[in-house]
């Protein structure tokens, strides 16, 4: 596991997204005004407008200008027109992306939380029943994708039970205020909240368990015990806080792997974050907006990463950051 | 130490079931013809019936059989698995193996390189390629294994470097062998265990990716795959077809998913010792 | 006072102490030692009843039982009233958390407020020689000495009367290794100790008491300075045979076997040089002997010859005046002194071929009156001049041979079997060219060694060595005196070894007693008497031997001189000054 990266590693990492974004585009055969904006987009255009947009992104110069016309647009914050909202595409992942980060930040605490208590509980129980109970739960339910973990939990609760909303984060035009707006956005939420939940719980789990057993056989630990410490203490205070540092490390990968699920898990419960979004402007090709989406998911990625490195610096203090 | 990792498979019941779900996943997938009385791509019966003598897991929207296309989605899966699985393995000793081998300013270049790849999660990349690209099979396994490589290179290159510092490397340095007589003699043997460790990983990121470009719909649509399936049957989920159209693939996925990740985990003993009871 | 009563100890059905009993006072040290197996962490970790195996028997403290206490009594114990110093390995201190902070955390799991609980560990931390910034610091930030410290300030935190320290001067470098023992000294005052250790000179400088732990068992247990000076259980020997400290003289032997568990009988008689058939059948429990506790069915090494009040005039001419020597199993007697101070007389006298005018001699414990084929079996010699002692009419086999022949044992081919066996043992050829040569063919060392096998043929116990290198050039001396230990290690042979040569009695014996004048003068073990003689002949031996082996008394002026020493003679308990 990667502990320690140099800040020029993220900025590596963002520079290839945006070649990609770049590059893709233009591989393609044909115009690349239709490659960027795709076919029902242009025969929607008026010509006035495509020409100011081959003038914006001088795509009739060389590949070198039009990347730096891109790079400059990206700083401008514009990230491009989406075609099927008519707006920019900056102005409509406004609109959506906080619920994203709202579902998947929850989802990463109670992830972690919840995985990391479970499984220091079963690492010190190891071979034991309850351990192994958990451990069967924890590959089987790993094995669902996120989408199929979601339409099953949809179908059974919303469907078949109809406890559950089955669209939407809020329930609409019903002008709630407060509290009863917070429980609405709360009851909305734990369907695609459990799925996620539920599915990547596995790896957290897992890891917390894994390290468990190997700094159990520690000589601190015995140390703790002769010190008089109860079990409780060892298990959690030395054996526990131990096993928290490859948490830490792995919880960035695991990020990335949570906003994929929610990509998924909000399309299957139509959930108005990026990933409804995402399926709306693969269906009708709205590449500004698809380029755009993935961009912010990314960054999102990313920025976790960051921070979380500066967490775990915090939290060994063997550790030096290293520039 | 000497281990017989593939005995140690055997013994824990983690790898006894892994295994033994691949091999019945494995056979299906080859005798999928043998076991489909209908071709998957042919309309043969009436829309949305359920499931009878005739068709034993019911016809979809436009009366294909949904039993035929269940067994054909899983050679797909397998394929694509199996494929991007193997050429990011390869990819990984090649560059992986390399760079802990010679070290120095390739070394430090290749891995600035795969911890940047690293950070991007692989979902976006391939939804993105596959978005304009519109891949057909071939072109999704490169993709996948262009995906995967570095996270196993990563793992190739941790094991290469401590390799090289156990001790019969370093006694058969004394004897004055190159690292050719090395690698072959010492390194690729010990290597094997991880590196079939590290395909078992692979083949399950793969499957899930491809599931899931095929579930946005930007997948092959030339073959038949579970995650194209589960995408048609979420748009009927009014009627009552879902409980034999969109169950099966999903469970057929969780399951293939599941067995590899059995398996994976029995052999992560590979990696780490201290687990071995 | 801790008291651990018939203590046996299981892993999973295979027993790791066994009925192991033991008492410990305040202010009192124990230190357990033994080699890797023997059971002694078990034994520590049992007493804080975190042995994660079977325990059956007793650990009284306090009118209590320790180990039928429940898990919760015994946590309030741990860390409270009972404590263990854990050995400075890598991770013994919690890598996360600051020293203070873990040395906090043993008073506040015991009920300590915590702003109270950490001023007493910074002030705890700063008695065993940590400072304020030193102890706020992280484990990884520590260097070994200082990590050694804080485990000990974490054992003390709440004043335990029972401590227990595991190895606490391993992986130490000399310096840190004596600064620590200073402070364990200090600290251990007044409380029950128990040193878990291997090493033995750290045994000694930390404990008053020692216990010798073999497979599991306890075979010697007395005061610490006694064992080591003066081992009587076939092990402690052989453990201070291996360990060498910076007064020992004798070349390290090593003891042969290995260390098995699970051994019918006395757990150490696989490799017992002096071992009976009750041996192998029944396990010698320890019983008090002399100011210890000892295991062994024959009571601790036995004395194999007795030399009592010998004395012996050739006419007027008093040569030996009452000589008084022991020499037990196993163990090399260098018996030194000037050329005429009569101890080839005394050696003849011991085999036979001399009568004595007084006094006995007692085998095995038994007075010897004549000398039977049995007695030959027994003791066996080497004489002074080897190319002398071999008849120049006998090649090597017949001479080898001879003492086969002369004791009628078993058939001609296995007699001839016997010979090529212990010319294999002293390392020369057994093939019959070399058998068919004849004495003038050899060179020195190998005829001194056809001697020495001739000698071994029997299978004796004790060989009387009579300055059996004084005619042979260095380097052939070495290996002969190699061989010599070798055959002791393996054989269990005793030697008597008749030099004046105190250098090579120096490296090739326990025990020295130096002869003047037909008695012994000064007797004890060799690293000892070499390092503070008494007599003033010692002395002189001393220093005529070499230069460097001259010490700060004689450079303080000290002058040797001729016949100064036919002084009053010197009264003391026995024979002479022996210790």
């Amino acid at each position: 596991m990667v502990r320690d990266r140099p800040f020029a590693t993220y900025v590596l990492a963002v520079f290839v997204i945006l070649s990609l974004n770049f590059i893709l585009p233009r591989l393609m055969p044909g115009d690349p005004l239709l490659a960027i904006y795709g076919e029902e987009a242009l025969l929607a255009m008026s010509p006035e407008l495509k020409e100011e947009l081959v003038r914006r992104f001088s795509l009739d110069r060389s590949l070198s200008a039009q990347f730096l016309a891109y790079l400059a647009a990206l700083f401008r914050g514009d990230l491009g027109h989406s075609y099927y909202f008519s707006a920019p595409v900056s102005r409509v992942l406004l609109g959506f992306l906080p619920w994203t980060l709202l579902l998947t930040g929850v989802a990463l605490c109670l992830c972690a939380a919840l995985g990391v208590v479970l499984g220091i509980e079963s690492g010190a129980r190891r071979g034991r029943p309850q351990d192994a109970v958990l451990l069967s739960s924890a590959l089987f339910l790993g094995g669902f994708p996120d989408f199929f973990a979601g339409t099953l939990l949809l179908l059974f609760f919303g469907v078949t039970l109809g406890v559950a909303p089955l669209a939407g984060a809020l329930t609409p035009y019903a002008g709630k205020a407060g509290l009863s707006l917070v429980l609405d956005v709360l009851h909305h939420l734990t369907l695609p909240l459990l799925t996620l939940v539920v599915v990547r719980v596995g790896p957290f789990y897992l890891l917390t368990r894994n390290t468990m057993v190997t700094t159990l056989g520690e000589a601190f630990i015995l140390t703790a015990r002769a010190k008089g410490c109860p079990d409780r203490t060892v298990r959690y205070r030395h054996a526990g806080r131990h096993s928290l540092l490859p948490v830490v490390t792995a919880a960035g990968l695991q990020y990335a792997h949570l906003i994929t699920g929610a990509l998924f898990v909000e399309m299957v419960f139509s959930y108005p974050g990026m990933g409804t979004l995402l399926y709306r402007a693969l269906l009708t090709r709205d590449y500004p907006l698809i380029q755009g989406i993935l961009l912010t998911a990314a960054l999102a990625v990313l920025t976790v990463n960051f921070l979380l490195e500066l967490v775990y610096v915090k939290v060994d203090p063997r550790v030096v950051r290293a520039r | 130490m000497h281990v017989d990792y593939w005995a140690h498979v055997k013994q824990s019941n983690a790898g006894r079931a892994g295994l033994i779900l691949v091999c019945l996943l494995v056979g299906v997938a080859v005798l999928a013809p043998v076991l489909s009385p209908w071709d998957p791509g042919a309309y043969t019966g009436a829309i949305f019936s359920p499931p009878g003598r005739d068709h034993w897991l019911g016809t979809n929207d436009v009366g294909q059989d949904i039993w035929a296309q269940l067994l054909f989605g899983a050679r797909t899966s397998l394929a694509v698995g199996c494929g991007a699985a193997l050429l990011a393995t390869l990819l990984s000793v090649l560059i992986g193996g390399t760079a802990g081998l010679l070290g120095g300013l390739y070394d430090r270049f290749w891995m600035r390189a795969v911890d940047a790849l690293l950070v991007i999660p692989p979902v976006i990349p391939a939804i993105l390629v596959a978005a304009y690209l519109r891949p057909n099979l071939a072109v999704t396994v490169i993709l996948l294994a262009a995906i995967l490589w570095p996270g196993e290179a990563r793992v190739v290159r941790a094991q290469i470097l401590s390799l090289k510092e156990r001790a019969p490397v370093a006694a058969a340095r004394t004897f004055g062998a190159g690292w050719g007589h090395i690698l072959v003699r010492h390194l690729i043997p010990e290597l094997g265990a991880v590196l079939v460790a590290v395909f078992v990983q692979g083949v399950r990121r793969a499957v899930f990716l491809e599931a899931g470009l095929s579930f946005l719909g930007i997948g092959d649509p030339a073959v038949e795959s579970w995650g194209r399936m589960m995408q048609h049957a979420l748009r009927f989920t009014y009627l009552d077809v879902w409980k034999w159209w969109l169950l099966p693939p999903g469970l057929a996925l969780s399951l293939t998913l599941g067995a590899f990740a059995l398996l994976g985990f029995a052999l992560e003993t590979v990696f780490h010792p201290r687990l071995r009871r | 006072m801790l008291e651990i009563r018939n203590l046996w100890v299981s892993y999973g059905g295979l027993p790791v102490l066994r009925d192991v009993s033991l008492t410990l006072a305040r202010g009192e040290s124990l230190a357990v030692v033994g080699e890797s197996g023997a059971g002694k962490t078990t034994l520590g970790l049992s007493i804080l009843g975190l042995v994660e195996g079977e325990c059956r028997g007793e650990i009284l403290w306090r009118g209590n039982n320790l180990l039928a206490l429940s898990e919760e009594e015994l946590r309030r114990l741990r860390g409270r009233e009972i404590a263990m110093v854990f050995q400075n390995v890598e991770t013994a201190l919690h890598p996360l958390y600051a020293v203070c902070d873990q040395v906090a955390e043993a008073m506040v799991v015991h009920g300590l407020g915590k702003g109270e609980a950490a001023d007493r560990a910074l002030a705890l931390l700063e008695r065993v020689g940590l400072g304020p910034d030193r102890a706020r610091a992280y484990p990884h930030q520590l260097s070994g000495g200082e990590k050694q410290r804080a485990l000990l300030a974490l054992a003390l935190a709440n004043d335990p009367e029972v401590l227990v320290l595991d190895e606490p001067t391993a992986s130490l470098d000399p310096r840190t290794k004596g600064e620590i023992i200073g402070l364990l000294l200090e600290m251990v005052k007044d409380r029950v100790t128990l040193v878990i250790t291997h090493d033995l000179a750290a045994a000694a400088r930390l404990a008053g008491q020692m216990a010798v732990l073999y497979a599991g068992r306890l075979v010697e247990a007395g005061p610490a300075a006694d064992l080591m000076r003066d081992p009587r259980h076939p092990y402690t020997r052989g453990l201070l045979r291996a360990y060498p400290h910076l007064a020992t003289t004798k070349d390290l032997q090593g003891i042969p076997g290995r260390m098995e568990h699970g051994v019918e009988g006395c757990p150490f008689h696989p490799r017992c040089t002096q071992r009976l058939e009750v041996c192998a059948v029944r396990v010698p429990s320890p019983v008090p002997a002399g100011g210890r506790m000892l295991a062994c069915h024959r009571g601790g090494i036995v004395p194999l010859l007795e030399v009592r009040g010998i004395a012996k005039s050739f006419g007027p001419f008093r040569l030996l005046r009452g000589v008084d020597l022991t020499l037990y199993e196993g163990e090399t007697l260098a018996l030194v002194g000037e050329s005429g101070s009569g101890k080839t007389t005394l050696a003849r006298i011991v085999m036979g071929l001399t009568g004595a005018d007084e006094g006995e001699i007692l085998l095995e414990g038994q007075k010897i009156e004549k000398r039977t084929p049995d007695f030959y079996a027994r003791v066996q010699m080497v004489f002074q001049q080897p190319g002398e002692s071999l008849s120049h009419r006998l090649n090597v086999l017949q001479a080898v041979k001879e003492p086969l022949d002369v004791q009628q044992r078993g058939t001609e081919e296995e007699r001839l079997s016997v010979v090529k066996r212990v010319l294999a043992e002293v390392e020369l050829p057994c093939d019959d060219g070399f058998l068919k040569k004849y004495p003038h063919q050899l060179s020195g060392g190998e005829v001194q060694r056809v001697a020495i096998a001739r000698a071994l043929v029997l299978d004796p116990k004790l060989l009387i060595a009579d300055e059996p290198t004084a005619a042979l050039d260095a380097s052939v001396q070495a290996k002969v005196l190699k061989l010599l230990l070798d055959l002791q290690e393996k054989r269990g042979l005793a030697i008597l070894f008749i030099t004046h040569d105190l250098a090579v009695a120096r490296k090739v014996s326990d025990r020295v007693a130096v002869m003047l004048e037909g008695r012994i003068v000064e007797e004890g073990p060799t690293w000892e008497v070499l390092a503070n003689p008494e007599h003033p002949l010692t002395r002189s031996l001393l220093t005529w031997a070499g230069p460097q082996l001259t010490s700060a008394w004689a450079r303080s002026g000290f002058r040797p001189a001729h016949g100064e020493f036919s002084g009053p003679d010197r009264p003391s308990a026995g024979a002479a000054s022996s210790r």
